[in-house]
C-alpha cells in the first residue's frame, strides 16, 4: 500500500492489467470514448430504488451514453407460474410490484377469469375498483417523495408516508396486510369490507384533498423544483410508442392513453373520470400527470363508495387450489401505476399454467432511459430515471 | 372498410399463414396473425406507422418449435392485435424488431435468456435478466415429454388457414393430457 | 504584536478553547439539526438517548470514534489521510481573529478578515485532496464539483464583505464590530442589505449545504468527495463542515449583525445568539429545498450574485466618495 499503487481513475482503461469490470462494465467499455468516465450507478446506489444498475459515460457531467443492467431481483416469477395451480401463484402477484401489489392481483386473476369465463360479483367489482385505486394513491404518493428525495429534496417523502400510511390502514382492513397485498380471488375478493372502511375511505378523500393542496404550494411551487423539471427529460410520443412506454409517461407525451379508459376492464365504464394528457413531455408533466391521477383516483373512490351495492362478493364454487384451467390463452391488462401491466396467460387444460407471461410496465419504461439520457447532464439523468417511476422487482420480476 | 378489416387484409397480403378472430372478452386480444418470419419486419413497420405501439413479446414453447408472440396495441379502439411466429428446428432464430421498436431490444434479450432464442439484428444480444455466467440450458425450456403440441393449446380463436402446412398443424388430433 | 511568552501562551490556550468550541459546537449542532429536521418533518427526532435525546450526538461521536477506519485498495496512502486533517486544521486558525465578546479576542490582528479569507480558500484543498486520493470516481466528480463551487462562490462573498471594509475603512474585526451600534438599525445590515443577501447566499454556497451541497449530493454521488472516508476520517470532515458553518456565521454576526452588541447588554451571548440564529437558518434552508442543479448553481453564482456584489461595491465606493466630498 504506497503511492505506487495509485491508479489514476481518468485513465484507467489505459492500464488493462489492474482493471478488472465485470461483464457488462466491459461489454459496455467497448463503444466507450477513449477519454470518458464509465461509471456505475448501482446496483447499490441512493437514487436507483433498489438494486437497478446503470451503467452510464461520462464526458465531466454529460452523460454519453447509458445502460441500465438488469436481473438483481429476479425471481423468475415466469417458472413460477409454471410449476404452481393458478391459485397456489396468486400470492406470487403482491411481490411482483410491491408498490401497486393489488393491480398485479387483478392483471393475474383477470387473465384467469377470462380463460375460466368466470364472472365476479358487482360487489367485488366495486371492492376491487376501490381498493386498486387507493393502493394507486399510495403508490403515487411514495413515488412522489422519492422522486423529490432524488432531486435532493428530504421532508417532502416523509409527509407522503404519513397519508400512505393511512391508506394502508384503510386497505388492511379489508386485505389484511399493509404491503403484498393478495387481495383478489377468482371469481370475487376474499373479505367484505364493514362500516369503518367505509367510513375511514370516505374521511380521507377530503383529507387527501386538503394536503394535495399543501403539497402544490410547498413543492409543485418551488423554484427550484420547478427549474430541475421544466425541460427536462423532453420523450414525444413517437419515442413512447417505440419503446412501448405506457402509463404516466406516454399520457404526459401528450397522448390519452389509459387502460381503465381504452380497453375498458371491469366497471371502469361506469365511472366518470378524466385521463389527463399532459401539458408537457418533460419530467414536470409527468410529474404533474401523477399528481393529477391522485385526484382522478380520488373521484373513482368517492363515486365507487356512494354507490357500493350490496350482495355476495365471491362467486359460489369460486375456484380453488386443485382448479382446473381449460384450454387456451387470455391475455388481461390493467392500468397500473406504472403504466399497463399484462398477464399473458396459456393454459393447455392441464393443472398448472402452460406459460404465464408477466408484462410490467417498468421494463419497458425502464429500456426508454438509455435513449433519453444521451446528452443530459448527470444530476437530469437522475431526475429522468426517478419520473419513470420504477419499481425494481416489477422491473426484474 | 374498418380498421380491423383493413388489417386482416393487410396480414392476408403478406402471406399470413393463419388469420384469427378473437373474442375480446374471452381472451384479450381482436385479432391475431399467424406470420412467416421473413415478414415480421414489414408488418411491424406497418404497424409503427399506424401508431401501433410493441407491449409485449410473449415466447411459448411447444412441440412443433417456438411460438413468439408480438403483442400490440394503438392506446384506442380496437385493442390488441398479436403477430405470431413459429420458429421451427433446432437453434431457432428470428428476425429482431430493434430498427422499428427499440423496446424489443430488450423483450427479444429477455426471450433469449429464457428460451435460448436467437435474434438476428438485435445489437446487444447479452443476458438480461439472468447472470452473464449463466451456465444451464435456458430456464423456461421445458422437458421434451411435457411439451404439448400447438393444436392443444386452442390458441386461435376463430380462425382461417390459408396454408396446408398449418391445416395439418393445428387440425392435428389432441393427444390426451395427464 | 510582538511574539512573547504571554502572547504564545495565550494563542495556545485560545487554539484549545477553539478545539473545544469547534467540537462542542459540532455535537451541539448535530442535535438542533436531528431535532430541527424531526420538526420540519413532522416526527420526533431523537429521543431515546438521555432526555430529549440530548445525549443522542455524544453516542454518535463516541461509535465515529471507536469505528474501524476502513481503507479502500488502491488509494493514495499519504493524500487520503492527509485530506480530513486539511480540512480541520486551517478551520482552527479562522476562529483565532474572531473577537467573541470586548476583551473575546484570541488574535487581534489588523488585517482579520484577510487571514480569514485566506485560510478558508484552504479548505477546499482538503477536498480536492480527499477526492482524488480516494481513487473513487464518484469522490473525484465530487471534487470536481467543490472546487469549481468554491472557487466560485468565494468571490462574490469577499465582495460582499469588502463592501463593509469599505464602509468601516478596517480590516480589522474588532473595529468593524465597534463601528456599529448596539441596536437592530445601527447594525451594517441597514447600511449594506443587498451585501448581506449576497453573503448569505453563498455562505451557503461555500459551505456546501443544501440546496448547494453539490460535492456530496447523495441522490447523484452517493457521498461525493467523502464517499470512501469512514470513522474518524468521516468524522474531521463532518466536525469541519459544522465548524465552518460556524465560522461563516460569526463573519456574518461580525460584519453585518452588530457582533458582540445587542440591546440592553452588550456582551459575547450576542455573537453566539446570532450566529446560531444564521445557523438555525442554513438548517431550515436545507430540509426544506431540493437540491438545484449544477449549471444552475454556477449561473446563479457567475451570472446573478457576482454582477450584484460588483455593482454593489462600485455603488457603495461612489456613494461614500460623494459624501466624503460634500462633508
Amino acid at each position: 500500500m504506497n503511492a505506487s499503487n495509485f491508479i489514476n481513475p481518468f485513465s484507467i482503461r489505459e492500464d488493462e492489467g489492474s482493471f478488472a469490470g465485470d461483464f457488462y462494465t466491459r461489454n459496455f467499455e467497448r463503444q466507450a470514448r477513449k477519454d470518458s468516465i464509465i461509471l456505475n450507478l448501482g446496483p447499490q446506489h441512493p437514487s436507483t430504488h433498489g438494486v437497478l444498475r446503470v451503467l452510464v459515460e461520462l464526458d465531466g457531467e454529460y452523460v454519453l451514453r447509458a445502460e441500465p443492467v438488469l436481473g438483481y431481483l429476479h425471481r423468475m416469477h415466469d417458472k413460477m407460474g409454471e410449476v404452481k395451480t393458478p391459485y397456489q401463484y396468486l400470492p406470487n402477484m403482491g411481490r411482483v410490484d410491491y408498490l401497486h401489489p393489488i393491480a398485479w392481483n387483478w392483471a393475474f386473476v383477470g387473465a384467469v377469469e377470462r380463460l375460466a369465463s368466470i364472472e365476479p360479483p358487482k360487489r367485488a367489482e366495486y371492492l376491487r375498483i376501490i381498493s386498486c385505486e387507493l393502493n394507486r394513491i399510495s403508490s403515487h404518493l411514495l413515488w412522489w417523495g422519492a422522486f423529490v428525495l432524488d432531486l435532493g429534496g428530504v421532508t417532502p417523502i416523509l409527509y407522503a408516508f404519513e397519508e400512505r400510511e393511512m391508506i394502508n390502514d384503510i386497505l388492511q382492513i379489508i386485505t389484511g396486510s399493509r404491503l403484498t397485498m393478495s387481495y383478489f380471488r377468482f371469481g370475487g375478493v376474499c373479505a367484505d369490507c364493514d362500516s369503518r372502511f367505509i367510513k375511514l375511505t370516505k374521511d380521507f378523500i377530503p383529507y387527501l384533498r386538503e394536503r394535495l393542496k399543501i403539497y402544490k404550494a410547498l413543492v409543485t411551487d418551488n423554484i427550484i423544483l420547478r427549474r430541475r423539471l421544466e425541460g427536462v427529460g423532453p420523450m414525444d410520443t413517437d419515442i413512447c410508442l417505440r419503446y412501448g412506454a405506457t402509463g404516466p409517461v406516454l399520457r404526459a407525451s401528450g397522448l390519452s392513453s389509459d387502460t381503465r379508459r381504452n380497453i375498458p376492464y371491469s366497471l371502469y365504464d361506469n365511472f366518470e373520470f378524466a385521463i389527463p394528457a399532459g401539458p408537457s413531455n418533460d419530467c414536470f408533466g409527468r410529474y404533474l400527470i401523477r399528481l393529477f391521477e391522485i385526484e382522478t383516483s380520488l373521484q373513482i373512490i368517492e363515486q365507487a363508495i356512494e354507490s357500493l351495492p350490496d350482495g355476495p362478493i365471491l362467486i359460489d364454487k369460486a375456484p380453488k387450489a386443485n382448479y382446473k384451467l381449460p384450454a387456451g390463452e387470455s391475455y388481461f391488462a390493467v392500468e397500473g401505476a406504472r403504466g399497463q401491466i399484462g398477464v399473458h396467460l396459456v393454459s393447455d387444460g392441464g393443472k398448472n399454467p402452460y406459460r404465464v407471461k408477466l408484462r410490467s410496465p417498468g421494463f419497458s419504461n425502464l429500456s426508454l432511459f438509455a435513449e433519453a439520457a444521451k446528452g443530459t447532464l448527470l444530476a437530469d439523468a437522475i431526475a429522468i430515471l426517478g419520473s419513470l417511476d420504477l419499481v425494481i422487482p416489477e422491473v426484474d420480476r | 372498410m374498418t380498421e380491423i378489416e383493413k388489417l386482416i387484409q393487410r396480414f392476408k397480403q403478406a402471406g399470413a399463414y393463419v388469420i384469427s378472430n378473437h373474442n375480446f372478452k374471452k381472451e384479450g386480444l381482436t385479432v391475431s396473425a399467424v406470420i412467416d418470419a421473413s415478414q415480421l419486419k414489414t408488418l411491424a413497420k406497418d404497424l409503427y406507422r399506424q401508431g401501433y405501439s410493441l407491449l409485449d413479446l410473449s415466447t411459448l414453447e411447444v412441440k412443433e418449435g417456438f411460438l413468439l408472440t408480438y403483442h400490440f396495441d394503438k392506446f384506442e379502439k380496437p385493442g390488441r392485435i398479436a403477430l405470431r411466429v413459429l420458429l421451427e428446428g433446432p437453434g431457432p432464430i428470428a428476425p429482431s424488431l430493434y430498427e422499428i421498436f427499440q423496446g424489443a431490444e430488450w423483450h427479444e434479450r429477455e426471450s433469449h435468456d429464457f428460451f435460448g432464442v436467437k435474434f438476428a439484428g438485435n445489437p446487444n444480444l447479452i443476458p438480461l435478466l439472468l447472470p452473464d455466467d449463466f451456465q444451464a440450458p435456458p430456464p423456461l425450456r421445458k422437458n421434451p415429454e411435457s411439451l404439448t403440441s400447438l393444436a392443444a393449446l386452442k390458441l386461435f380463436g376463430s380462425y382461417e388457414i390459408l396454408s396446408s402446412r398449418w391445416e395439418t398443424i393445428i387440425n392435428s388430433k389432441v393427444e390426451n393430457i395427464s | 504584536m510582538d511574539l512573547s511568552i504571554v502572547s504564545f501562551v495565550q494563542i495556545i490556550v485560545s487554539v484549545l478553547l477553539v478545539i473545544a468550541l469547534m467540537v462542542a459546537n459540532a455535537v451541539v449542532m448535530v442535535y438542533i439539526e436531528r431535532k430541527m429536521a424531526g420538526f420540519i418533518q413532522r416526527r420526533p427526532g431523537p429521543y431515546e438517548v438521555g432526555p430529549y435525546g440530548t445525549i443522542q450526538a455524544v453516542c454518535d461521536s463516541m461509535k465515529l470514534l471507536a469505528k474501524q477506519v476502513f481503507v479502500p485498495g488502491n488509494v493514495d496512502w499519504l493524500l487520503y489521510f492527509l485530506a480530513p486533517v486539511t480540512a480541520f486544521l486551517p478551520v482552527l486558525l479562522l476562529y483565532l481573529p474572531i473577537p467573541f465578546g470586548p476583551y473575546l479576542t484570541a488574535m487581534n490582528v489588523d488585517d482579520g478578515i484577510l487571514l480569514i479569507l485566506a485560510f478558508a480558500g484552504l479548505g477546499v484543498v482538503s477536498n480536492l485532496l480527499a477526492g482524488w486520493a480516494s481513487n473513487n470516481k464518484y469522490g473525484v466528480l465530487g471534487a470536481a464539483r467543490a472546487v469549481s463551487q468554491s472557487v466560485a462562490y468565494e468571490i462574490p462573498m469577499i465582495m460582499a464583505l469588502l463592501s463593509v471594509v469599505f464602509l468601516t475603512g478596517s480590516l480589522n474585526l474588532t473595529e468593524i464590530v465597534d463601528s456599529q451600534g448596539s441596536w437592530p438599525w445601527q447594525w451594517n445590515i441597514f447600511a449594506q442589505p443587498f451585501a448581506f443577501f449576497i453573503y448569505l447566499v453563498s455562505l451557503i454556497g461555500e459551505t456546501n449545504r443544501a440546496p448547494f451541497d453539490l460535492p456530496e449530493a447523495e441522490s447523484e454521488l452517493t457521498a461525493g468527495f467523502h464517499t470512501e472516508y469512514s470513522g474518524m476520517g468521516f468524522a474531521l470532515f463532518f466536525l469541519s463542515e459544522y465548524a465552518n458553518m460556524l465560522l461563516v456565521s460569526f463573519v456574518c454576526a461580525t460584519f453585518f449583525l452588530g457582533g458582540w452588541k445587542g440591546p440592553f447588554l452588550d456582551g459575547f451571548w450576542w455573537t453566539f445568539i446570532k450566529a446560531y440564529a444564521i445557523m438555525v437558518f442554513m438548517v431550515w434552508i436545507r430540509w426544506t429545498f431540493p437540491r438545484v442543479r449544477f449549471d444552475q448553481l454556477l449561473n446563479i453564482n457567475w451570472k446573478w450574485l457576482l454582477p450584484l456584489s460588483i455593482l454593489n461595491l462600485w455603488l457603495t465606493a461612489a456613494i461614500l466618495k460623494i459624501l466624503s466630498k460634500i462633508y
